[in-house]
C-alpha cells in the first residue's frame, strides 16, 4: 500500500466533514457512564503507593525497608535497584529510572513503592521505610549550571556542568544583518514554568496473569511509548504487554512522557501477582510535571528602514528540572520555531537546557513555541512603533508565502497567515480603536505559527509509518476502526469515525472506534506535536478508501456497471448514468464479503524525508505548519492593576477545518490555556521547593476571567493534509500571549516581559511609569 | 471498621443503606464502595468541582462531605440524571454544543447546571457563570459549557 | 487522600453538646460544614481523635433579621433577600466566598472560626516533613518570620469584617452557660495564628447577632484575589457609616485578609466622624489605616501590594458609600 501524503484535495461536497459533529463518546461523558482508568477495579486489586524525596538532591546510602515488608497487607515493596535500567522519551536522553538509583534528584523523586490491601496500609508501611541519604548541593538556578558545578545532577551534563543540552544555529550572517539595521529591537522573557493541570489525576493500574502476560491501563496520550518502555525497563518483550488506554482527562502533553509510576505500578504487579491501582494525589501531579519549562530568552530582532527582518539573534536558558524528558526537543523548539510566520533572513540562536533540582519540566501544549513566540511577537509590536508602522502592516510585510522555504529548510506547504491578518483585523474594528481607546483600555496583535505533526518522530525505524489505521467491516453492518491514536478529549475518536463515514458514504453511529489496546490496535505515535489530525486522517482516508474500492466493485456487480463510474451516496452506491438503481450499503458489503468474509482494510501514514543535513535539521521540521493572527482587546483598572482580557479575536489557518465543533473547542481550551499562564499561573518556586503543589494556588482562569472569544477559521487546503486539514491543537496557544501583553501596553503604555503577570505587576508598572512622569493617552 | 454504623439516605431516587465508619467521606463511599464512579476525583479537597453531587437538590462538593452527614438526604449523583432512555436536556446540549471534551469535568458541570436551571430557568449569561463558578474545566475555555447551558434553558431545560 | 479514623458525635440538642464537649475536652473540634476542618484534616493539620458535629441544633440553623444562626449555610444566606438587602456588606462578603460548592455546605460559624492560613502551612504532611514542620503543626519554628514564639498566619474569612462594621455580636454557649460579647472581641489582638480566637475551651458560636442601627447604615465589602472565584482573600476591606445630609455621623472599617485576624480601626477612624463627604476625607481615611497593617508573605500576592491596595480599597468604598448629593470632588 502507498504510503506518504496523499495529495488529494478534498471532495467538493462532503456529508460530514467540515461540519459540527459532536463527540462520539459525548453521551457516555455526560452521563458519568465513559470508563476512565481511576473507574476500572480488578478483582484482588491492591493499592499502590510511592515513597518520594523530602530532598531536593542527595545521595542515598541505604534503604530499609524490612520492617514495610512484614507488615500483614503489604503484597510487594520496590526499591530503585530492582528494575534500574533507564528509560527516556527520547531514546538520545535516557536519564530516568522508575525509581531513584543511587541519588535522589528533586523534591518528589520516587524512593520507595508499596502494594497493599488498602491505602491505608499501604501509607502505614511507607511510613515504616527508612531512607539514609547523605544531602548534596542542590542547584535551583540554571544559569549555575551553566558552569561547572562541583556536583553535577546527572553525569551526562556537558563537561562537568548541569547542561542538559546545548544548541548552536546560525544561517546567514547575522552581525552583519544587524551591524546596517536601521532598527533594532531587544526583549528579555522571564517565564515561570507552568504545568498542565488536566483535570483527571495520573493513574495506572496494572495486573500479570499467569500466562506471562503484562495488561497496563494507564492515563497515557501516548500508549505505544509506555509499551515500548514498560518493556525494556521490566524486560518484557513488547508481545507480552497488552498497554490499553480508557478513557483519558486530559492531557495537554503531560500524559506523553512514560512516566515513572506507570513503571513502578507495573512492576509492583509483578512482584505482587496482583491487579495493582496507583492513582497519584493532586500534589503528586504537580511533582510529576514535565510542564512548560521555566525559561529565560533574549530575543534581538533587526529591521530594516521599511521594516523588513534582517534577522533574528535569540539565546535561552531554559529550566529542565531533574531529567531530559523531552528537552533535546524544547532547546530546538526555543529558536526554531522562532522561524515562522516571517521570513528570516539571517538567524543565530543559542539555547541551552540546564538540569536544576526541580520536578523536570517536558511537553506541554504549543511545546517549545510558546516562550519565545511570545518575545518575538512582544519585539515586533516594540519595533512597529519605533518604525512608525502599524503591527498589521508590519508583519504582512514580512510573510512567509506559501510553498516556500525557511532559511533552516522547513517547508510551509499551505500558509494563510495574510488572510488571518486582514480577517482579524476587518472583525476586532483594529483601525478605529488602536491607540484610540481610552486609558486603560487596549488591543494588541499577536501572531503565531506551530508544526502540525513532528515529521521527526521518535520511532523504531523513520521507514517505519508513524500512523496505522485499521478497518474491519462484518456482516451487521458496523465498520470497527482501530488505532494507537489517543483521544485525550480533543476529538480524534470521533475524527477516526467521520473520516470513515464520509469516505464509506454511511451513517455515522455504523463505524465503532475500537479503544486502544496493543493487542488489537495498530502503532499510532499516539497525541502529541500535533500530529494527530494530520497523520491519523490520511491513515484513516487511506483504509476507507481501500474498503471503499472493494465495496463500489461488488456494487458494481450488482448494478452490472463498471467499478470506475460507481459513485458513493448515502448509505448507498449507485450508477450516475441510472441513478434510480442503487444497491445499499449492506447489500454491497455482503456481496463483497462472499469473496473474502469480513472485510479488513489498512492505511498508513509515513511522512517523507524533509529538512537540511546540518546537525539539529529535523528538529522543527513538520509536513505542514498553522498559523495564527490573534487580537486581545483589555480592561485595566489602573488603580490597582486588575485587568480583565474582554474580548479575543481569534483567527487561525488549519487548513480546512474537519469538524468545527472540535476545532472551536481546541482554540477556545488553548486560549483559555494562554490566558492562565499569562495571568496568574506559575510553578511557585521557593528555592527547589513548590509551594504550590495545589489547585487552590495555581490559578487557571475561571469562567468569569473568560473574554468573548470570536474564532475566525481562514485556512486556505493543506495540499497534504487529509482533506486539507492542518493542526488546530497547540498551535491556537502561542499567539494569545503576546496578544495580552500588546493589548496591556495600548492600555496602559507598560511593557511585560516576565510571566505571569499578575495584578500587582501590572500596579507596579503603572507606577514606575507615572513616577517617571512619562505620559500614556494623556494620562 | 470501629465506629461505622448504618447509614440510610436517598441516592438517585432510591432509598438506600449503607455501613460505613465516621470518617468515610462521601465521593470514596459512591466511587470504592457502591461503584458509582460517574463522580469524579480530580483533587480530593474542594478545589476542582470535578466531586459535585446534590444533596436536597443543592450542588454540593462530595470530597469534602461525610457520609454520616447526609443521613436521612436526598443525594443525586450524574448517574441520576437521565432516564434510561433518553438523556436530560442539559446533558443533550452539553454533547451537541461541544460542551465536554475530556468529559472528566462534565459530570460536575452538569449537576452545577441542572440545579442551576431548576432554581431559577431562565438565567442570565452572568449567573451562570456565577453558577459554574465552582467547576473548574482545563479543556473547553467555559465558552461551550455557557452556550449549553443557555441552550438547555431554552429548550426548557429544567428537566 | 483519606482521613485517619475519628469518632463523629452529632448531639440533638444545646445540653447534650455541652456535656460532650466538657468530656472530650482537648480532643475534639466542632463540625459545621467541614469545608475548611476536613481538607486541612486530609492534610492531617491538627486532627483531633473526636469531631462534635453541631448540624443537629435546631437553633443554630434559625435566620432573622436580627439573629444569624451559627449554622446558616453561606448558600441560604445568599438567597435571602430580607439580610441581603439590610445588610450590603455581609450581602457582599457571602457572594465572594469560595464557590458556590464550597457555599452550599459552609456556615456562618465556620467562615468566622475558619483556620488561620499560610504558603508553609496549608500543605500536605509530605511538603511539611520535607521542609521541617512549623510552629502552627508539629514542629517549633515558623518559615515566614524566622523566630520561635509567634505564628504569623493569615486570617482569611471572608465574612468577619463584613460583621465587624455592622457591630455584630456573637453568641457563645459553652460549659460555662451561655454569653454574648461583640464579634470585635472574638478575636485576639494578643493572639497570634495559632490561639487564633478567645472561645474558652468547650465553647461554640450559636449565633450573630446583629442591631437595628446596622440596617440604617450603608455598607460595602471589597476583596483582592486573583480569580474572582475559589481565591481566599488577599485582603478584604469592609466599610459602614451613616451620613447626615453630607457629614459622616458614623464610620467603621475593618480589614481581613492582612493579619493574624480581622480587625476594625475605630482608633483611626474615629476622628473622621463629623467631616463632611470629600474625596480628601476617603483617601485621608485610606491613608491613615494603611501604614497600620501588617502583612506577611505567606499568600499569593505580595504583602507591600496588599498594603498599597488596603488604602485604595477603604477609599474606594467610602467613595461608593459616598451621599448621593453632595460629595462633591
Ligand atoms: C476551595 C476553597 C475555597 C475557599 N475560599 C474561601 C474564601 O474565599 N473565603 C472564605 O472566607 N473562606 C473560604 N474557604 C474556607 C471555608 O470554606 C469557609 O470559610 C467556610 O465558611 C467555613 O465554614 P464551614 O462551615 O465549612 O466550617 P468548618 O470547616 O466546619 O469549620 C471551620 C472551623 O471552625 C470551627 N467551627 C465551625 N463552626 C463552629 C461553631 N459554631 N462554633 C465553634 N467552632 C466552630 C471548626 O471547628 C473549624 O475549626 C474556602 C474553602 C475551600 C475548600
Ligand atoms: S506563619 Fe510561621 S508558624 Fe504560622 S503557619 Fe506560617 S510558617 Fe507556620
Ligand atoms: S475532587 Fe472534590 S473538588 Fe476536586
Ligand atoms: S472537558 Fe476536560 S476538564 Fe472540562
Amino acid at each position: 500500500m502507498s504510503s506518504g501524503p496523499l495529495r488529494s484535495a478534498a471532495p467538493a461536497a462532503m456529508r460530514l466533514l467540515g461540519g459540527r459533529i459532536p463527540y462520539v463518546e459525548g453521551p457516555l461523558k455526560v452521563t458519568g457512564r465513559a470508563e476512565y482508568t481511576d473507574d476500572l477495579a480488578r478483582p484482588g486489586m491492591l493499592v499502590g503507593k510511592l515513597l518520594r524525596s523530602p530532598w531536593p538532591h542527595a545521595r542515598i546510602r541505604s534503604i530499609d525497608v524490612r520492617e514495610a515488608r512484614g507488615m500483614p497487607g503489604v503484597f510487594a515493596v520496590l526499591t530503585g535497584d530492582r528494575y534500574p535500567t533507564p528509560f527516556g522519551v527520547l531514546p538520545i536522553t535516557r536519564d530516568e529510572t522508575a525509581l531513584a538509583v543511587e541519588k535522589v534528584r528533586y523534591i518528589g523523586d520516587i524512593v520507595a513503592a508499596v502494594a497493599a490491601q488498602d491505602e491505608l496500609t499501604a501509607e502505614r508501611a511507607l511510613a515504616t521505610i527508612r531512607v539514609d541519604a547523605e544531602p548534596l548541593p542542590e542547584y535551583t538556578d540554571p544559569r549555575v549550571g551553566l558552569r561547572p558545578v562541583d556536583e553535577p545532577i546527572h553525569r551526562r551534563g556537558l563537561n562537568g556542568t548541569n547542561i542538559q543540552k546545548e544548541v548552536r544555529q546560525h544561517f546567514g550572517d547575522v552581525d552583519a544583518a544587524f551591524a546596517q539595521a536601521p532598527v533594532t529591537v531587544r526583549v528579555h522573557g522571564s517565564f515561570a514554568g507552568v504545568t498542565h493541570a488536566f483535570t483527571e489525576p495520573l493513574v495506572t493500574l496494572a495486573e500479570a496473569t499467569p500466562n506471562g502476560r503484562l495488561t497496563v491501563w494507564s492515563a497515557t496520550q501516548v500508549p505505544h511509548y509506555l509499551h515500548r518502555t514498560l518493556s525494556e525497563v521490566l524486560g518484557i518483550p513488547m508481545h507480552r504487554i497488552r498497554v490499553i488506554k480508557p478513557e483519558v482527562g486530559g492531557g495537554f502533553g503531560g500524559k506523553s512522557d512514560p512516566l515513572p509510576h506507570e513503571i513502578v505500578c507495573a512492576a509492583l504487579a509483578i512482584e505482587s501477582g496482583r491487579p495493582v491501582k496507583m492513582l497519584l494525589d493532586r500534589e503528586e501531579v504537580f511533582y510529576t510535571n514535565h510542564g512548560r519549562h521555566p525559561t529565560e530568552n533574549d530575543v534581538r530582532i533587526a529591521f530594516d528602514a521599511e521594516g523588513r527582518l534582517l534577522g533574528y539573534d535569540i539565546e535561552a536558558v531554559i529550566d529542565g528540572g531533574a531529567w531530559s524528558s523531552f528537552g533535546t526537543v524544547t532547546t530546538y523548539y526555543n529558536g526554531v520555531l522562532a522561524m515562522g510566520p516571517y521570513r528570516v533572513p539571517n538567524f543565530r540562536y543559542v539555547g541551552h537546557r540546564v538540569y536544576t533540582n526541580k520536578p523536570p519540566s517536558g511537553a506541554m501544549r504549543a511545546h517549545g513555541g510558546t516562550n519565545i513566540r511570545y518575545s518575538v511577537e512582544v519585539a515586533f509590536d516594540e519595533a512597529a512603533e519605533q518604525l512608525g508602522i502599524d503591527p498589521f502592516e508590519l508583519r504582512a510585510r514580512n510573510a512567509l508565502p506559501p510553498n516556500s522555504d525557511t532559511i533552516n529548510q522547513f517547508h510551509i506547504s499551505s500558509t494563510s497567515f495574510l488572510r488571518c491578518l486582514e480577517a482579524v483585523r476587518e472583525r476586532s474594528g483594529w483601525a478605529s480603536k488602536f491607540r484610540q481607546l481610552p486609558y486603560g483600555k487596549g488591543i494588541g496583535l499577536g501572531c503565531g505559527f506551530y508544526i502540525s505533526g513532528s515529521n521527526s518522530p521518535i520511532h523504531f525505524t523513520p521507514k517505519m509509518p508513524q500512523s496505522t489505521v485499521h478497518l474491519k467491516a462484518d456482516m451487521d453492518g458496523g465498520i470497527t476502526v482501530h488505532s494507537m491514536q489517543a483521544d485525550i478529549g480533543q476529538g480524534s475518536n470521533t475524527l477516526l469515525a467521520a473520516i470513515v463515514a464520509e469516505v464509506l458514504g454511511v451513517d455515522l453511529d455504523r463505524v465503532h472506534v475500537h479503544p486502544v489496546d496493543s493487542d488489537v490496535s495498530p502503532v499510532d505515535l499516539g497525541s502529541y506535536s500535533s500530529r494527530v489530525t494530520f497523520m491519523m486522517g490520511n491513515a484513516a482516508r487511506q483504509a476507507a478508501e481501500a474498503m471503499r474500492a472493494r465495496l463500489v466493485r461488488a456494487a458494481a456487480e450488482l448494478l452490472g456497471a463498471p467499478a470506475e463510474r460507481i459513485e458513493v451516496g448515502h448509505e448507498r452506491f449507485f450508477w450516475p448514468e441510472d441513478p434510480a438503481r442503487s444497491v445499499s450499503f449492506l447489500e454491497a458489503l455482503h456481496k463483497a464479503m462472499e469473496a473474502e468474509g469480513a472485510l479488513q482494510s489498512s492505511g498508513s501514514f509515513t511522512s517523507k524525508p524533509m529538512g537540511g543535513s546540518f546537525k539539529g535539521a529535523r528538529a522543527g521540521t513538520a509536513p505542514a505548519y498553522s498559523f495564527a493572527a490573534y487580537v486581545a482587546e483589555v480592561e485595566v483598572d489602573v488603580e490597582t492593576g486588575v485587568y480583565r482580557p474582554t474580548h479575543i479575536y481569534a483567527a487561525f489557518d488549519c487548513g480546512r477545518p474537519l469538524n468545527r465543533l472540535a476545532v472551536e473547542g481546541q482554540i477556545e481550551g488553548s486560549i483559555h490555556m494562554g490566558l492562565g499562564q499569562f495571568m496568574g499561573e506559575t510553578m511557585n518556586y521557593r528555592g527547589a521547593r513548590l509551594l504550590n503543589p495545589a489547585l487552590l494556588d495555581y490559578k487557571i482562569p475561571m469562567p468569569e476571567q473568560m473574554p468573548e472569544i470570536d474564532v475566525l477559521l481562514v485556512g486556505d487546503d493543506d495540499p497534504d493534509g487529509p482533506f486539507g486539514a492542518k493542526e488546530a491543537g497547540e498551535g491556537p496557544l502561542v499567539a494569545t500571549l503576546p496578544a495580552m501583553a500588546n493589548a496591556l501596553y495600548d492600555a496602559v503604555g507598560v511593557r511585560f516581559y516576565r510571566l505571569p503577570v499578575t495584578p500587582d505587576v501590572v500596579w507596579k508598572g503603572i507606577q514606575g511609569r507615572r513616577a517617571a512622569a512619562r505620559r500614556w493617552k494623556g494620562n | 471498621m470501629p465506629g461505622a454504623r448504618r447509614i440510610r439516605f436517598g441516592l438517585n431516587g432510591h432509598p438506600v443503606e449503607v455501613t460505613a465508619p465516621p470518617e468515610r467521606i462521601l465521593l470514596d463511599l459512591l466511587r470504592d464502595d457502591l461503584r458509582l464512579t460517574g463522580s469524579k476525583r480530580g483533587c480530593d479537597l474542594g478545589t476542582c468541582g470535578c466531586c459535585t453531587v446534590l444533596v436536597d437538590g443543592r450542588p454540593t462538593l462530595s470530597c469534602l462531605t461525610l457520609v454520616h452527614l447526609v443521613e436521612g438526604r436526598e443525594v443525586m449523583t450524574i448517574e441520576g440524571i437521565a432516564s434510561p432512555h433518553e438523556l436530560h436536556p442539559v446533558q443533550r446540549a452539553f454533547v451537541e454544543h461541544g460542551a465536554t471534551q475530556c468529559g472528566f469535568c462534565t459530570p460536575g458541570f452538569i449537576l452545577s447546571a441542572v440545579a442551576l436551571l431548576r432554581e431559577n430557568p431562565q438565567p442570565t449569561r452572568a449567573q451562570i457563570v456565577r453558577a459554574i463558578s465552582g467547576n473548574l474545566c482545563r479543556c473547553t475555555g467555559y465558552t461551550k459549557i455557557v452556550e449549553a447551558i443557555e441552550a438547555a434553558s431554552r429548550a426548557g431545560g429544567a428537566g | 487522600m483519606h482521613l485517619d479514623p475519628f469518632e463523629l458525635h452529632r448531639p440533638a440538642t444545646v445540653e447534650e453538646t455541652v456535656a460532650l464537649a466538657r468530656e472530650l475536652a482537648g480532643r475534639f473540634d466542632y463540625l459545621a460544614g467541614g469545608t475548611d476542618l476536613l481538607a486541612n484534616y486530609k492534610m492531617h493539620l491538627n486532627a483531633k481523635p473526636h469531631l462534635i458535629a453541631l448540624d443537629r441544633l435546631a437553633p443554630l440553623r434559625e435566620r432573622r433579621l436580627d439573629r444569624i444562626g451559627a449554622m446558616v449555610r453561606l448558600a441560604e444566606l445568599e438567597r435571602d433577600g430580607a439580610i441581603r438587602s439590610a445588610y450590603p456588606a455581609l450581602a457582599e462578603a457571602v457572594d465572594q466566598v469560595a464557590t458556590p460548592l464550597v457555599r452550599a455546605s459552609a456556615t456562618v460559624g465556620g467562615n468566622l472560626l475558619v483556620d488561620t492560613r499560610c504558603f508553609f502551612f496549608n500543605q500536605s504532611y509530605f511538603w511539611r516533613a520535607s521542609l521541617g514542620f512549623c510552629l502552627k503543626a508539629d514542629g517549633d519554628r515558623c518559615h515566614v518570620v524566622p523566630q520561635k514564639e509567634r505564628c504569623y498566619a493569615t486570617f482569611s474569612g471572608d465574612l468577619a469584617p463584613a460583621l465587624l462594621v455592622l457591630d455584630a455580636e456573637v453568641e457563645i454557649v459553652g460549659p460555662d452557660g451561655r454569653r454574648r460579647i461583640p464579634l470585635a472581641s472574638l478575636y485576639d489582638e494578643g493572639g497570634d495564628g495559632i490561639r487564633r480566637h478567645r472561645l474558652a475551651p468547650g465553647e461554640f458560636l450559636a449565633a450573630v447577632t446583629l442591631p437595628e442601627a446596622a440596617r440604617r447604615r450603608s455598607s460595602t465589602y471589597a476583596k483582592l484575589r486573583v480569580r474572582p472565584s475559589f481565591d481566599f482573600p488577599e485582603l478584604g476591606v469592609a466599610v459602614a457609616c451613616r451620613w447626615a445630609g453630607d457629614r459622616l455621623e458614623h464610620l467603621a472599617v475593618a480589614t481581613g485578609g492582612l493579619e493574624t485576624y480581622p480587625r476594625r480601626w475605630d482608633d483611626v477612624t474615629a476622628p473622621f466622624v463629623g467631616r463632611r463627604a470629600s474625596s480628601e476625607l476617603f483617601r485621608e481615611v485610606g491613608a491613615a489605616i494603611r501604614p497600620r497593617v501588617r502583612p506577611v508573605h505567606n499568600t499569593f500576592l505580595p504583602p507591600d501590594y496588599r498594603k498599597q491596595m488596603t488604602e485604595l480599597f477603604v477609599r474606594r468604598a467610602l467613595e461608593r458609600l459616598a451621599p448621593t448629593s453632595g460629595a462633591a470632588g
